[in-house]
């Protein structure tokens, strides 16, 4: 564990005792851009002061890139969300059947990435897990399996109805990927739940 | 594993707000330094650039206060497809008005909103290939690249843009867009 020291050895320095293999790291790291690890470690805290500054929590920087590095992996883009309700809502409009067939067959490609755990498991976590990402803008996220059984459950005040329905489309392609049929659906504006059960 | 200990010098200027920071958050110097580290090589290790970092979390932390949905790309050009020929305006309109929005939003939020709308497009727009922001004397110039953008996606990423200059602040001297190349200037 680092211990701090403050000794004063130049004018405007000090110096600070850290862990070696950290120092290392970062040294080769200056290295390979070109400047001194001085440089470079001041500039990782100009970083933190910078985000301190601005309100935000710097560490979560690191969570939130490897989340929107995963949805853009995902196949998602990243658009406004009033515009997505409102084509959402000419699309359901002008052509419903094929605006649900699109959303359907967008929740068995996302879906199926999931499809290969060992022996043919399904990767739930990692399904959950991502679909917390992407879903970043609902209230409510549940995904809970039981035996043969899932239940999903989304709700968000803001859906309109045509894209409640366009998404619950989107898990029912979801869960089809994963093997399972829908046992319940009940669909309202701003609110999906879906039971499934295991398809023989 | 032991980790042997090393001596690093650490500019004052930014030890001391350091310090206040450890004292407020009552987490000692030794512990805030070595998570910084330890951060900063995390990020490394991921292909990101510490410079991007803060500017990556402001983006995203606009996206989720102003409304931004993670949406499939497949779903999204056939929703453009269907809709645009039938309501083209009603689309451009709207993509006017949120990019007025956000421009608002990056206005009073920002030190430098040019180049945070420069940042914005860059980590927010994966189909841009290229987002470049110059100026010359008060007039600033902003053009967008993709290979991958359609003509109507094309025309409603630049009507945000318009959208997000005019909340910025700024009037539009030029916008001129084909498919898949969009330039604005603009100044004050």
């Amino acid at each position: 564990m680092g211990v701090f020291a403050l000794r004063e050895a130049k004018v405007k320095r000090k110096t600070f005792v850290a862990r070696g293999d950290l120092l290392e790291r970062l040294s080769r790291v200056a290295e390979e851009r070109g400047c001194s690890l001085y440089a470079l470690v001041n500039e990782i805290f100009e970083m933190f002061l910078m985000a301190e500054e601005a309100n935000v929590n710097f560490r979560s920087v690191l969570e939130d890139y490897v989340a929107v590095k995963r949805a853009r992996d995902s196949g998602f883009v990243l658009e406004l969300e009033s515009l997505c309700y409102e084509m959402a809502d000419m699309a359901y409009e002008r052509a419903r059947d094929k605006a649900v067939r699109s959303w359907f067959e967008a929740g068995v490609w996302f879906a199926k990435r999931y499809t290969s755990g060992l022996g043919g498991d399904i990767l739930w976590e990692d399904f959950k897990r991502d679909l917390g990402v992407i879903l970043w803008n609902t209230q409510e996220l549940e995904v809970k399996r039981d035996g043969d059984k899932v239940l999903l459950r989304v709700m968000s005040p803001r859906f309109t109805g045509a894209y409640t329905v366009l998404l619950a489309s989107f898990f029912e392609g979801c869960l089809s990927a994963l093997g399972y049929k829908i046992d319940v659906r009940e669909v309202f504006k701003g609110r999906i739940l879906l039971e499934a059960i295991k398809a023989d | 594993m032991k980790s042997g200990k090393k001596l690093v010098y650490v500019s004052e200027d930014v030890l001391e707000p350091i310090t206040e920071i450890c004292r407020r958050d009552g987490v000692t110097i030794s512990r805030f330094i070595e998570d910084a580290l330890k951060e900063a090589i995390r990020l490394r290790n991921l292909g990101y650039d510490l410079k991007r970092s803060v500017d990556f979390l402001e983006v995203i932390r606009m996206h989720r206060v102003l409304g931004g949905a993670f949406i499939p790309q497949a779903v999204l050009d056939f929703m453009v497809g269907r809709v645009y020929g039938s309501d083209r305006e009603g689309l451009l309109k709207q993509s006017f008005e949120a990019g007025r929005l956000y421009g608002r939003y990056m206005r009073e939020r920002f030190k430098d909103p040019v180049n945070t709308l420069k940042s914005f497009l860059e980590v927010s727009r994966w189909d841009l290939g290229e987002v470049e922001v110059s100026s010359e004397g008060d007039v600033w110039s902003v053009r967008c690249i993709s290979t991958v953008l359609s003509a109507e996606g094309t025309e409603m990423l630049a009507k945000f843009i318009e959208g997000a200059v005019r909340g910025l602040g700024y009037e539009i001297l030029q916008l001129d867009f084909i498919r898949g190349m969009i330039t604005v200037e603009f100044k004050r």
